[in-house]
């Protein structure tokens, strides 16, 4: 797709906001080409295909997987006592329409793009979550939400520009274009910014030539200089000398108005001061050039020579090119854009990688089994990069209602024909445990934009004159209150938002502090891309053997297990229900003799066991 | 963290001089025009005046009253520099040596000791963080070299006891079913990860029941200790730290933060500066007095300085271009000044002291190569204290 037809599905999407989201067409036709490459594989290797799972594992592996945690006793009997055709792919279709979709994928994307306040200048993430939360909950095209991003320009805080946020939690341009390429191409280029890199094929030269696209973008959180002289600078330079309090608030309430990306690239970088090839010299000029495929036209307004000429700090005028490096990035013809793509969620379902590591990609890799990763980038580009169609394509496919392989146990070999055991991500721990405190566990996940303090007054603030500002930071309350009323005027007009303790991992912002529990599990601190945590350590398990659990589920008799378990006199029917409640299973005849043990014994061991961390 | 018996990395510390660390971080930035850098024209000083101490040659300023008794265990480092000016990536360089970029995190100075250090019979971790505040992060080393995080000293580590509500018999039967479930597991789905957890609720219960987890335990300090500290939480943590290394921990990090005084700085600097000058005295005595101090490097560190001159608001704002840290023990050249600012306090002059060589420094004395060099999992080499060399003569 070109550019202009990029720019103009994103108008169709906000007209079509409002329009239900069709039911998939034929997921399970689709989910049989994936098993007949699968199936001919095995066939090859003359390896027997895995024993296909039970109705109460299939249940627990999709809520996890679709939704994020574990599924309430009454959504399992539910589905367990469905007697009609089709119940596994209609409880695909129906998890991937739920809000619980939209806190697991949430999170899943916030990892990617790694969603953090990053510093002392204001960049604050809030409206960057939302317009992640806006553009899963719109099921967005993928393609087109990575355009977005890689283009965003404009004010950080304007509601709807939240894509602004990709750009501003980077302190450093060129990491900034490194961690794009890894994020949507799935390549680690990050060597050749500063040296030739040893292992590929990338040159430092070939890395600011693809800088050479987004050059001069920058973010300012200040207003331009020459608002600042005309409207500004007199009340900043008063203020200043009056009172420091003052001054801040003056400073920090200019710039939630004004912080924005400016720059849309020239299309011209220069090698850096300390350049050590032969190849150029520091400070000549690059004309942009892509990595591989099709290089998109630029309208040039200064010839190479022409920039030579000039200063060692003139990059050239702004071209627009920066749209071009988007376009380029995401287009369905590049060899890496939809290969990175269903490597990554193929990882996120399945647990293994399909074509190579997630970040370290080559252009020629296809995988150990090419004709897979061909046909699933096939389904993924007549999805036209509809996430939630490629993903019930892989829900419905033999392949993942297969049995999970413990990977390093041999036989059989794992190859690529289903999941594999693997520790549950942090935020989905947290989130199964609420599966045990209500009956409705996703209540809290918002459906619509929220405000925070940051895009509130942002919102305020397009009716405000200097003279506003001024009086907004002399009678104001002060610097820190100056935040604290904004968030405070925001989460009222936001209306209710339930209580904390039952609110999903994905519903705390900015301002609500860590999630201590997914911490503690391994959450990602975001600082860089897919470094979230699946290993144990000693805090985490002394939480999980010592920590709030036991007030809050264990011996919690207002608990939902607990709930569901009032009334019933038989202690083989209650343990029926710790079991189904925590593991999504009835117990094993050998696991009777463990019914003797009080309750609430059984509860803890249940919620520190394997079985309840991982995926099977 | 995890246990260090699990994963023991071993390089000889032949030359090691000290056994362990105690590094007090004051995040925000130290004026240290208000505190140990008393040697410039008299404006640069603002409101603080200047004390002698029982060093010769070595004077302080009036809010380290206490300290100027201890000035003779202490090395006051004048010529600190660092490239950066803003907190995050001015502590991040502090800690870990490098620059923060985005496509790799580092790990702290304290992340590379416990690599480096940790034996097969250490029964403690070699790296806790004591107080609020970047507990310490293993950056691209796996999880178990990070920093045992303790919040609180007064708590000690969080959930290292049992729930009162669950007696130990109880408790006991709870592994038991435990155990019988994950036998039950691993016979189908078994994997190294889920045996890692196995063997990570092994150490989680050794360590819960281990006598040395009274390390961890300020009650069960000697009342004579005990009553050389103030009861404040800088002072407990320092006590903690004490404590720890006594018990051979060889990294323990106490956060003092809150020093970023842009405004009103001489309202509300002198409780923070008398936190540290109680603290870090006390510190001082208990280390001498337990013969401690001839084998622990006490460091005070910061990430950049304040400027020469007092703003408009009273404050200062940042300087990363000579500022000052604090070294004792462990053979450091006592009851001296190391390096100098300009007398207007703009820039370090003689003896300048970038932070990768305080950092080589502060390994170098541990006897770990400040050069040595680990790869990240894509293959990329860092070193400990990046182009860091040690500087030798600070120590006799």
């Amino acid at each position: 797709m070109g550019k202009m037809g990029k720019a103009l599905k994103s108008v169709v999407i906000v007209l079509s906001i409002c329009v239900s989201v069709p039911l998939f067409a034929d997921p399970q036709g689709r989910a049989r080409q994936i098993d007949r490459i699968v199936a001919a594989e095995l066939d090859r290797l003359d390896q027997a295909p895995r024993s296909e799972i039970d109705d109460f594992t299939f249940c627990r592996r999709l809520y996890l997987d679709a939704i994020g945690r574990i599924p309430t006793l009454d959504e399992l009997d539910r589905f367990i006592a469905d007697d009609q055709p089709e119940k596994r792919a209609r409880l695909i279709e129906e998890l991937l329409q739920s809000k619980g979709y939209n806190s697991h994928w949430y999170n899943y994307w916030a990892d990617l793009l790694r969603v953090k306040y990053v510093g002392d200048k204001l960049h604050h993430p809030g409206n960057y979550s939302e317009w992640i939360k806006e553009s899963v909950r719109s099921n967005k095209a993928y393609d087109q939400m990575a355009f977005e991003l890689v283009n965003a320009g404009g004010e950080l805080y304007k509601p709807g520009n939240g894509a602004t946020g990709f750009y501003a939690r980077e302190p450093m341009p060129l990491d900034h274009l490194a961690n794009s390429v890894k994020t949507f191409l799935g390549m680690g280029i990050e060597c050749a910014q500063c040296h030739d890199d040893p292992y590929e094929d990338w040159t430092q030269q070939d890395f600011y030539k693809l800088a050479a696209f987004s050059s001069k973008t920058y973010l300012k959180v200040d207003p331009l200089p020459e608002d600042e002289k005309t409207t500004y600078a007199e009340d900043r330079a008063m203020l200043k000398q009056k009172d420091f309090d003052e001054w801040i608030v003056y400073r920090e309430s200019v710039r939630v108005k004004h912080a924005s990306i400016y720059g849309n690239g020239t299309g011209f970088m220069r090698l850096p001061h300390d350049y050590q090839y032969e190849d150029g010299e520091p400070f000549d000029v690059m004309t942009a050039d892509v990595l591989f495929g099709e290089m998109p036209p630029l309208n040039y307004k200064l010839t190479k020579a022409d920039l030579d000429s000039l200063k060692n700090k003139n990059f050239g005028p702004e071209i627009n090119s920066r749209q071009s490096l988007a376009g380029w990035m995401t287009s369905r013809d590049s060899p890496m854009f939809t290969k990175a793509t269903v490597n990554r969620l193929w990882h996120q379902i399945m647990g293994t990688e399909l074509v190579g590591p997630l970040g370290g990609l080559t252009e020629e890799e296809m995988g150990d089994h090419p004709a897979l990763t061909m046909k699933l980038i096939a389904i993924m580009k007549a999805a036209d990069y509809d996430v939630k169609i490629f993903l019930s394509t892989l829900f419905n496919s033999r392949a993942y209602q297969s049995r999970a392989l413990p990977l390093g146990v041999e036989p059989p070999a794992y190859v690529l024909d289903g999941p594999i055991v693997r520790r549950l991500p942090a935020e989905v721990i947290a989130d199964s445990f609420l599966s045990l405190k209500t009956d409705t566990p996703d209540k809290y996940v918002a459906t619509e934009f929220k405000w925070d303090g940051f895009t509130h007054f942002y919102d305020k603030s397009q009716k405000m004159e200097v003279e506003d500002f001024v009086d907004y930071s002399i009678k104001g309350p002060g610097r820190q209150a100056f935040q604290n009323r904004e968030e405070e005027e925001a989460r009222k007009r936001n209306g209710e938002s339930g209580p904390k303790d039952l609110w999903r991992v994905s519903s705390y912002r900015h301002h609500d502090g860590n999630h201590e529990v997914a911490v503690l599990m391994g959450q990602s601190t975001r600082d860089l891309i897919d470094s979230a945590n699946r290993e144990p350590d000693i805090p985490q398990i002394l939480y999980m053997m010592n920590g709030d659990l036991e007030g809050d589920v264990i011996a919690q008799s207002t608990a939902l297990i607990h709930r569901n378990m009032e009334g019933v006199e038989d202690q083989s029917e209650r343990m029926e229900i710790i079991w189904k409640s925590i593991l999504s299973r009835t117990p094993q005849a050998s696991e009777e003799r463990l019914f003797a043990h009080a309750q609430d014994d059984v509860i803890w061991a249940l919620l520190n066991s394997n079985e309840f961390r991982f995926s099977k | 963290m995890s246990l260090p018996f699990l994963n023991a990395a071993s390089i000889p510390a032949p030359t090691a001089k000290a056994k362990s660390v105690i590094y007090i971080f004051l995040a925000g930035g130290l004026s240290q025009y208000d505190s140990f850098n008393v040697e410039v024209d008299k404006t640069v000083l603002g409101k603080s005046t200047i004390i002698d101490s029982n060093a010769d040659g070595v004077r302080v300023s009036n809010y380290f009253p206490t300290l100027a008794n201890h000035m003779d265990k202490l090395l006051v480092l004048n010529s600190m520099q660092t490239n950066q000016g803003a907190h995050p990536a001015g502590i991040y360089k502090m800690l870990t040596s490098y620059n923060p970029r985005s496509s790799i995190t580092h790990p702290e100075l304290g992340s590379w000791v416990n690599k480096s250090l940790t034996r097969e019979q250490d029964s403690l971790p070699n790296f806790v963080s004591i107080g609020r505040g970047r507990a310490g992060t293993a950056g691209f080393f796996p999880g178990q070299w990070a920093a045992l995080p303790v919040q609180d000293p007064n708590l000690g580590i969080d959930f290292a006891e049992r729930n009162r509500a669950v007696e130990r018999e109880k408790f006991n039967k709870r592994i038991d079913i435990l155990d019988a479930m994950n036998k039950g597991f691993d016979q189908d789905y078994g994997t190294k990860d889920t045996r890692s957890y196995v063997d990570t609720y092994a150490s989680s219960l050794k360590f819960m029941n281990s006598k040395d987890i009274d390390a961890f335990d300020l009650k069960k300090e000697d009342a004579n200790i005990v009553s050389l500290y103030g009861k404040d939480e800088f002072s407990r943590s320092c006590l903690l730290a004490g404590r720890l290394v006594e018990r051979g921990v060889r990294f323990a990090k106490v956060n003092l933060g809150g020093w970023d005084y842009h405004n009103d700085l001489y309202s509300k600097y002198p409780a923070n500066a008398n936190r540290l000058d109680k603290g870090l005295s006390s510190l001082l005595t208990h280390l001498s007095q337990k013969g401690l101090l001839e084998s622990t490097l006490v460091v005070v560190s910061t990430e950049f300085g304040r400027k020469p001159e007092v703003n408009p608001n009273r404050g200062r704002d940042h300087h990363p271009d000579g500022f000052t840290c604090l070294m004792a023990g462990a053979g450091v050249k006592a009851g001296q000044i190391y390096g100098t600012t300009s007398s207007d306090g703009k820039h370090a002059e003689e003896n300048k002291l970038d932070v990768i060589d305080f950092n080589a420094t502060i390994a170098w004395r541990l006897g770990i190569d400040p050069a040595f060099e680990e790869n990240t999992p894509n293959g990329r080499p860092f070193k400990l204290a990046n182009r860091g060399e040690a500087r030798k003569e600070l120590f006799a």
